[in-house]
């Protein structure tokens, strides 16, 4: 039972605490009657979780060897984009924002478009979806048993816990300022993004896409990946025991990047968009 | 100068292309079989030859979903109850490569590169 547990709270924790961030910022910014953007974001990120994990049980040969691997690479770039998108769209106008309730809707629509939001949220919730079907399937089969049911109690208990927790940053979030709100949310989202980007770079790596780079330092004695924490971390910040040189590199000089983006309080004008999101095409 | 810089590009283009031409004749990695059944992978230390990819036909046997995963492979794979998946693994430097099931921990193995 502890072990479902662990397995999907950890599943369902990024897509919780993504979900959390978007529905507090269109309430932050007075547009509570566009939930639906992030709802249907979500609700689709579901389906197309379910779809894959349909299309993985029911089928096997080549093309599934890779497709998912595929999928995942894109949802990985995908979800960086819209990210870091969406936090310079936020540094940018995190003092438009402040004025009129209407204005800041409009100021929303024009030049942020919602769909953004309901973009990041299915990413967030398709990102690790298609496992947590795949886990939460292979446990309702096994619930024949007193340990079987348990198993998948647990399971959905670590789901329940997830959401809590979404729904914990919601309720919080609605009380901190608007400023505090985006200040504290564009730098989690910079480091989700970051790592992000590292795992994606990594997995090109291991594909044979990008050139193999050297592990760049072991910790894995004190702080394992494997593990709770460590995974936990990995999640969250995009923390590696066993880093190449490539995830490193690519991390920081996406955090540099980013980071100057967001934190140079410029003009409005648009800028061009770091290029972390390019995902070559695989040719193997 | 420009004549030599473009001699030297077209010189590395070929040199390239000829060793993708290469790899891909020799592409016919050699496959390695895992199976996991009981919670336990089968074999749980798995030998390989460094510096040649080759692939892990990952069958599960159990009745429960699996995740194939390794942080050191960067590799993240869900093998479904009763079905087999193809991991395409890259050339390995000699060193040992942890492995494990995402979705039940306690079914660990290693790849020894050597």
């Amino acid at each position: 039972m502890g072990g479902a547990f662990v397995v999907t709270l950890r599943e369902g924790f990024e897509a919780a605490l993504i979900l959390g961030i978007v529905y507090t910022y269109l309430q932050k910014i007075g547009a509570e009657r566009h939930y639906s953007y992030a709802t249907w974001g979500g609700a689709l990120g579901v389906l197309a979780s379910v779809w894959l994990g349909v299309l993985v049980t029911a089928f096997s040969g080549p093309l599934l060897d890779l497709g998912p691997d595929v999928i995942a690479l894109c949802v990985i770039f995908v979800a960086v984009i819209v990210l870091t998108w969406h936090g310079y769209w936020m540094r940018q106008h995190a003092r438009a924002v402040r004025g009129e309730v209407q204005s800041r809707i409009d100021a929303a629509q024009v030049t942020h478009r919602l769909w953004i939001i309901g973009l990041i949220a299915f990413t967030g919730v398709f990102r690790e979806g298609a496992e947590t079907v795949l886990f939460l399937w292979g446990l309702l089969t096994q619930a024949t048993s007193p340990s079987g049911w348990a198993s998948a109690l647990g399971a959905f208990l670590g789901l329940a816990t997830a959401a809590a927790l979404g729904w914990t940053i919601f309720r919080g979030g609605r009380r901190i300022s608007l400023q505090r709100f985006f200040a504290i949310t564009s730098i989690l989202l910079l480091l989700l993004a970051a790592g992000m980007l590292s795992t994606g770079l990594g997995r090109l790596e291991a594909m044979g896409v990008l050139p193999q780079s050297p592990t760049v330092w072991d910790t894995s004695f004190a702080l394992d990946d494997h593990g709770f924490i460590g995974g936990f971390l990995g999640g969250l910040i995009g923390y590696r025991a066993r880093p190449s040189l490539l995830e490193v590199g690519g991390y920081l000089v996406y955090l540099i990047v980013a980071g100057a983006m967001l934190f140079r309080s410029g003009p409005a004008a648009p800028r061009s968009r770091p290029t972390g999101g390019r995902v070559p095409a695989h040719s193997s | 100068m420009h004549r030599r810089l473009a001699l030297l590009a077209v010189g590395l283009a070929l040199g390239l292309l000829s060793i993708a031409a290469i790899a891909a004749a020799a592409d016919t990695p050699p496959e390695i079989p895992l199976t996991l059944d009981k919670n336990q992978f089968q074999p749980s230390e798995v030998k390989v030859k460094a510096n040649t990819p080759f692939v892990l036909v990952v069958t599960n046997k159990g009745a429960k979903a699996a995740e194939f995963e390794s942080k050191d492979l960067r590799v993240e794979k869900v093998v479904p109850a009763g079905k087999t998946v193809n991991v395409r693994i890259r050339a390995l430097k000699p060193g040992t490569y942890a492995f494990f099931d995402d979705f039940n921990k306690q079914a660990t193995g290693r790849i020894v590169a050597e």
